[in-house]
This record gives C-alpha cells, structure tokens and sequence, in this order.
C-alpha cells in the first residue's frame, strides 16, 4: 500500500511539474508574441515620425537653398554627441536615451518634454482668469524656462550648422528627429525583450524535442 | 577575431548610423552626431558613389566600437550588406533598420523577424506537438 501511496505521489508530483512548465512555456510565448507586436507598432509609428522629418527637410532645403541643408556643412571638428544613450546590460539589454545633455540630466529630458509639448498644444489665454492661476502659470513657465534654457542652446548649437538663421521648417525637422529617436530606443527595447523571449522559447521547444 | 570589449554599465554611448543623406542630417539635427579626435564620425552617408564594401567596413566598424549601443542602418542599405547583418547575433550593439525615404519597411526583410519567424513555421509547430 505504501508503495502504491508513493507511486501515486510521484505521478502527481510529476503531472504538477509538466503543468507548471506548460504554464511557463505560454507566458514565455505570450511574451515573445506582445514584444513582437510592440516592435511592428512601433516601427509604424517610427515610419509616421521619420516621413514628417523628410518634409519638414525638404520644406526647409526648399525655402533655405539647397546649399544651406546639405552634408558638406556638417561640422567635422572633434565634438561630442550631444545626445547619447545610457546602456544597462544584463540578462535582457536596456536602453535609456539621453538627449541634449550627460547622465543625470533626466530632469532636463522630462522637463523639455513638457515644455515641447507646451509649446506644440498652446493654451488660449481666457479673459478673466483668476489671478491665482496666472501666478502658478508664470512660475511654471519660470521653472520650465530654466529646464528649457541648456536644451535650447544645445537644440541652436545643432541648428547654427546651417546658418544662424534658418527655417522654421528647420526646427520643426529638428523636433520630428527627435521623437523619431525616442521611438527607436522604444524599438530597440522591444527587441532585447523580443530576443530573450524568443531565447526562452527556443530553448524550452529544443529540450522538448529531446 | 579580438574580444569586444562590453560597454560598462550606465555609462553613455553612442547611436552609429549608416543612412541616405536626410535620415542622416535629420538625425545629426537631433544632437546624434559624434566626431573624435582622430576625426572620426559616428555616422557614414550612402549615396550613389557609395560602395558595399564601404558599407561592410562601416558596419563592422560600428559593431565593434566599444563606445556604440544602436547602430541605426536604412533597411534598403541593409540588403546590400545582409549576409553580414544577418550574420551579426550580438545583444549589444542593438541593430535597427529603418526605412528610407524612398524605401518603405519591409517587415520580410528584416533580420530580426527572419531570425524568429521560423517559430511560426509548420514544422516547428509540428515538432512541439
């Protein structure tokens, strides 16, 4: 009886163990399938971002000259990007984007955000708000003004390649590239987590096929 | 070939890219653009005069640089080269490729999506079951 007792305990053991692997297989698989559908989101919206900035180029080239945005301008004296990626390396690669600024500056890179999307959806001033509200407004702008002020100057350093006065289709450019660059450091992300899903997946369907 | 030397945790690297003229400037207006002391660029331009064995040196240069985490190259670039970015497995530096003004993404041609779609495929799908 005793034996019996324990051949059933094994048995369950075992149909508990192949279970709990099967559920770790589909998560695996889950996993694999919402970063591959990130990835392929993303790189649509990625495409929507990148023909803006052609344009919003193309506008700029043709009301500048095409003399004035081309290549041969670009500056080819030691500089350092301005613009650059924080890397966390582990198991599944993570990338951090750092624009206009070093390490440190996230301030700076959520700051900017708010203001340029400030700036994209301006508010209508009402007639008649309340003067609390304008003071709050004005040391809003006060703050988002002094997080503005290092990314502008780096934003018009990158700008003077092409003359100190340009387009504003220019700038617009300018901006259409950078939330091009946030999106790819969301593509490449979903990536790292794409491959090690697929590492996981790959893994369980080569053990099971021993 | 030499150990590649990882890049450090949390220190900040570069995006390389290998792109037509617009997707370059577009992204050196984005504040991407990187020049060393010994003058060189973290970018190359493709157009008409370029070869592929400028490519083929560009890309293995990128991809061996400790100082680059993306190396962003335009998909249509990438097919001329595909036997090399295929052929490239490494987490770090992460390839993208991108569309071009031009040539639209073509999800068939993408290496990360040919290197998991066999997942899909009706013999694997029979094997695990």
């Amino acid at each position: 009886m005793e034996v019996v007792d324990h051949k059933t305990h094994n048995l369950e053991n075992g149909q508990a163990a192949e279970e709990e692997e099967e559920v770790d297989e589909n998560a695996n698989v889950l996993q694999f399938m919402d970063s591959m559908d990130a990835y392929l989101t993303l790189i649509h919206s990625l495409s929507s971002n990148l023909r803006q900035g052609w344009l919003e180029l193309a506008s700029a080239r043709h009301s500048m000259g095409a003399y004035r945005v081309n290549t041969v301008l670009l500056d080819h004296t030691s500089h350092p990007a301005a613009t650059s990626l924080l890397v966390d390396e582990g198991k599944e690669p993570h990338f951090t984007l750092c624009k206009w600024g070093s390490s440190g500056n996230e301030k700076l890179f959520l700051g900017e955000e708010q203001s340029s999307r400030d700036k994209s959806h301006p508010e209508i001033r009402r007639r008649g708000a309340t003067q609390l509200s304008e003071e709050k407004t004005t040391s809003e702008n006060k703050a988002s003004c002094e997080i503005d002020d290092p990314v502008q100057k780096e934003r018009s350093k990158s700008l003077s390649v092409f003359g100190t006065l340009v387009s504003p289709k220019l700038r617009d450019a300018q901006l259409s590239f950078e939330t091009a660059l946030e999106t790819l450091v969301e593509i490449a992300n979903r990536r790292s987590e794409m491959l090690c899903a697929f590492d996981k997946v790959n893994k369980k369907s080569g053990g099971s096929k021993d | 070939m030499a150990n590649r030397v990882h890049i450090p945790t949390n220190n900040s690297a570069l995006i390389a890219m290998i792109a037509d003229e617009d997707t370059v400037v577009g992204f050196l207006l984005a504040g991407v653009g990187n020049v060393d002391l010994r003058r060189k660029t973290n970018y190359l331009i493709v157009d008409s005069k370029t070869t592929v064995k400028q490519i083929e040196e560009a890309f293995k240069e990128f991809t061996t640089r400790s100082d680059i985490a993306v190396v962003l190259i335009s998909q249509y670039v990438a097919n001329m080269v595909r036997f090399v970015v295929d052929s490239y497995n490494k987490p770090i530096p992460a390839i993208l490729e991108i569309p071009s003004k031009n040539h639209p993404y073509d999800p068939a041609h993408d290496s990360i999506l040919s290197r998991v779609k066999h997942l899909f495929s009706a013999e694997s799908v029979a094997s695990r079951h």
